[in-house]
C-alpha cells in the first residue's frame, strides 16, 4: 500500500464512477533531463544502480550494475524477489534511481523519461500486460511503429515472416489469442520501433514448453540481426544455454556474473539456482 | 381503424422528437463514454460543460446577428458553434493543466479524480451564471420548420399533421455526421488508434512511444467539440437553461451506462434508449391506440403512463434494472 492518500481507494468497487482497467503506474507529466556523451562503456549499462518504486520507496536495487554488448544476449537470472525485473525496469527508466547511471551507445540517459528512452532506440516487453487487448494485432504493431514516421510495412512483413502465425491472425483483437501468441504479438511490437536494445521481461513465462524452444530460437534470431537483447528468466538453465553473458542477481545484488557458459559449469551457481 | 393516421400520429408525437432527443443525448454520451475510457474517470462536469459549451456559442450567436451575419434559413448559431468550441477547449485544457494534471502525476484513483470532477462541475455552474445569468435564453433564428403540420395535412388529406422542425432536422443530421467522424478518427487515424490503445494500457502505450499528454489533450479537444455540439442543438431545439443542462447529466449517464461505459458505440445505443423510452412512457398515447382500434374500442383514459415532470424516473429505472441485470450494458463496456 503506497503512502500517497490520492492513492487510497479502500472498499471502492464501483466501476461506474472510474475506470480503473489498463491504468497506468507511470507518471506521465514528468519530463525528461538532460542528457550527455561518456566513452568505452558497454552498448548499455546500468551501472551501480541502487534505488525502489514510487518517491519514499525502499531500495530494491543495491549498487546492482547490468549491461549487454551490441548484438548479444544478457540474461538476469536469480530467485523469486531478486529484484531482477526491477534491475530491467530499472535501465528503462521505470524507477527512481538514487544511486548510478545508464548509458546506451555512448549517451547518458540516466535522466530520460521510459517513452523517450523508447525514441533513443530501447525496446521494452513487460511480463504481464503486454499487448493492446483490445485491438487487432496488425494494430498492436503499429502502435509499436508509433514513433516512426516512416513507412514501417517493410519492418512489419520481417515481424510477420518472424511469426508466421501473426500474418495469419493479423486482424483478430489480439486479447483472443493463446499465450504463446500473445508473447508474439508483445515482441513483434516492440520490434516495429526498430530498437537497438529489446529488453525482454520473462518472455516464456507461462507458455508451454514447446512454444518456449520456439521462443527461445526467435530469440536468437532477433540477436543475430544485430540487435542486443537484455532478459529475466525463470527458465535459467535454458536462458543462460543461450546467453553471452548472464547476472545471477540476489537480494537487488549481483551474486555472480559471467558468459553463459562458465556460469552454468559454476558449481555454486549449479547448486543454488539451476536445481544441481 | 384508421394506421396511416395512427402511423403520422407516432411518427409526429413519439418518433421524431425521440429521435431529435436520442442524437442529443448520444452525442453527450459519447464525451461522457470517451472521458471514461480515456481518462479513466466519470466526468460529472460534464452537463456544466455543456451549458458552458453552449453559452460561448449564445455569445457569438449574439454578436453575429448583431453584425448581421446570417445562414439563413438556417440558426444563426451553426457559424458561431466552432468559435464555441474554441472558448470550450480553452476552458477545459485551462482546467486539465492547473486542476487534473495534478492528480494525474499523483496517480489518483479514479474515485479521487469523480469527486475532482464534481468540483469542478461547481465551479463552471459559477462561471456559467455569472457570465450569462440562470434564466433561460432563446438563440434560435432562421426558418422554423422544415415542414408544418397544415402544410403537411394539405399535401396529404390525412387528419393527422407530420411537423418537422428545422431543428429536428439539424440534430439528427449533425449527429449522423459527428458520428461517423468521430468513429472514422478513433478507428482508422494515427492519433485515434493511440488514443484506443492508451485507453486499452496506459503503460504499455508509453513504452510504444506515445505521449500521453497528447493524447490526454486531444480527449479534451474531442470532448469540447461534443459537449458544444450537443448543448447547441439541445438550446436550439428546446431552450437553453443552465439548470437543464445540469439535470441532463442523469439521462446522459444513462445512456452512457445502459451502452456500456466506454463503449463508443453504445453511448449512441444508449442515448436512443434512453431517449425513446422517455419519451414513449410520458407520452399520451390516447390518440395513437384510437385511430389503431376498431371504433368502439377507443380508450377513455389519456394512456399516459407517467407525467413529463416525471422523465427523470424514467432514465433512473432503466439505469437500475441495467445496473441490476447486465453491468456491462448493451454493448459490453467495462463498468462492471
Amino acid at each position: 500500500m503506497s503512502d500517497n492518500p490520492y492513492q487510497h481507494d479502500r472498499g471502492n468497487k464501483d466501476r461506474s464512477l472510474g475506470n480503473p482497467d489498463g491504468m497506468g503506474t507511470m507518471d506521465t507529466t514528468k519530463k525528461s533531463g538532460p542528457t550527455s556523451q561518456t566513452s568505452g562503456e558497454p552498448f548499455l549499462i546500468g551501472a551501480n544502480m541502487t534505488g525502489g518504486y514510487g518517491r519514499g520507496g525502499p531500495d530494491i536495487l543495491h549498487d546492482c550494475t547490468i549491461a549487454v554488448e551490441k548484438g548479444e544476449i544478457a540474461v538476469i537470472v536469480g530467485p523469486n524477489g531478486a529484484g531482477k525485473s526491477t534491475a530491467m525496469k530499472a535501465t528503462f527508466g521505470m524507477l527512481n534511481l538514487r544511486e548510478g547511471h545508464v548509458t546506451l551507445d555512448g549517451v547518458d540517459i540516466t535522466n530520460l523519461t521510459p517513452q523517450d528512452r523508447v525514441g533513443k532506440g530501447m525496446g521494452f516487453v513487460p511480463q504481464t500486460s503486454n499487448i493492446f487487448t483490445s485491438m487487432s494485432v496488425e494494430e498492436n504493431l503499429e502502435m509499436g511503429a508509433f514513433i516512426r514516421t516512416d513507412d514501417f510495412s517493410e519492418t512489419m512483413e520481417q515481424v510477420y515472416d518472424l511469426f508466421p502465425i501473426l500474418r495469419e491472425k493479423r486482424n483478430q483483437p489480439a486479447g483472443e489469442l493463446s499465450g504463446g501468441q500473445r508473447q508474439q504479438v508483445a515482441v513483434g511490437r516492440a520490434l516495429m520501433t526498430q530498437p537497438k536494445v529489446l529488453l525482454l521481461d520473462e518472455p516464456t513465462a507461462g507458455v508451454s514448453p514447446i512454444v518456449m524452444d520456439e521462443l527461445f530460437d526467435r530469440i536468437i534470431e532477433v540477436a543475430r540481426s544485430g540487435i542486443s537483447i537484455l532478459m529475466v528468466e525463470q527458465n535459467a538453465k535454458q536462458a543462460l544455454e543461450i546467453a553471452d553473458k548472464g547476472y545471477v542477481l540476489v537480494q537487488g545484488a549481483n551474486a555472480h556474473t559471467g558468459t553463459g557458459k562458465s556460469l552454468m559449469a559454476d558449481p555454486e551457481v549449479r547448486a543454488s539456482f539451476l536445481g544441481g | 381503424m384508421d394506421f396511416l393516421n395512427a402511423l403520422v400520429a407516432l411518427t409526429n408525437f413519439v418518433l421524431i422528437p425521440a429521435m431529435t432527443y436520442g442524437s442529443q443525448l448520444a452525442l453527450g454520451a459519447l464525451g461522457v463514454t470517451l472521458v471514461y475510457g480515456i481518462l479513466r474517470f466519470s466526468n460529472f462536469a460534464h452537463g456544466d460543460t455543456m451549458a458552458f459549451g453552449t453559452m460561448s456559442v449564445i455569445i457569438f450567436t449574439w454578436l453575429f446577428q448583431s453584425m448581421g451575419i446570417s445562414l439563413h434559413p438556417l440558426p444563426t448559431a451553426l457559424i458561431a458553434i466552432p468559435f464555441g468550441i474554441a472558448v470550450t477547449a480553452l476552458l477545459m485544457l485551462g482546467t486539465d493543466r492547473v486542476v487534473y494534471r495534478f492528480y494525474r502525476a499523483q496517480k489518483a484513483k479514479p474515485v479521487i479524480v469523480v469527486m475532482v470532477s464534481l468540483g469542478v462541475m461547481f465551479i463552471y455552474n459559477g462561471l456559467t451564471r455569472f457570465i450569462l445569468g440562470a434564466d433561460e435564453q432563446r438563440f434560435m433564428d432562421g426558418e422554423r420548420f422544415i415542414m408544418r403540420a397544415r402544410d403537411f395535412k394539405e399535401m396529404t388529406g390525412l387528419r393527422e399533421g407530420l411537423a418537422f422542425k428545422t431543428t429536428q432536422g439539424l440534430t439528427i443530421i449533425t449527429a449522423v455526421i459527428v458520428v461517423i467522424a468521430l468513429f472514422w478518427f478513433l478507428n482508422k487515424t494515427r492519433t485515434g488508434k493511440s488514443m484506443r490503445a492508451f485507453s486499452d494500457n496506459e503503460d504499455l502505450a508509453l513504452l510504444s512511444g506515445i505521449n500521453p499528454e497528447r493524447v490526454v489533450m486531444v480527449t479534451w479537444l474531442i470532448v469540447a467539440a461534443l459537449v458544444t455540439i450537443a448543448g447547441t442543438l439541445y438550446g436550439l431545439d428546446k431552450s437553453y437553461k443552465p439548470f437543464t443542462y445540469f439535470q441532463l447529466l442523469l439521462p446522459i449517464f444513462a445512456a452512457a451506462i445502459v451502452g456500456g461505459l466506454g463503449s463508443p458505440v453504445g453511448a449512441i445505443a444508449g442515448g436512443f434508449v434512453i431517449a425513446f423510452s422517455e419519451v414513449a412512457v410520458t407520452y399520451a398515447w390516447k390518440k395513437v391506440v384510437t385511430y389503431a382500434l376498431p371504433e368502439g374500442l377507443a380508450p377513455s383514459s389519456l394512456l399516459q403512463f407517467m407525467a413529463t415532470e416525471y422523465k427523470f424516473a424514467v432514465s433512473f429505472m432503466i439505469l437500475v434494472i441495467v445496473l441490476l441485470i447486465k453491468p456491462t450494458g448493451i454493448f459490453k463496456g467495462k463498468a462492471v
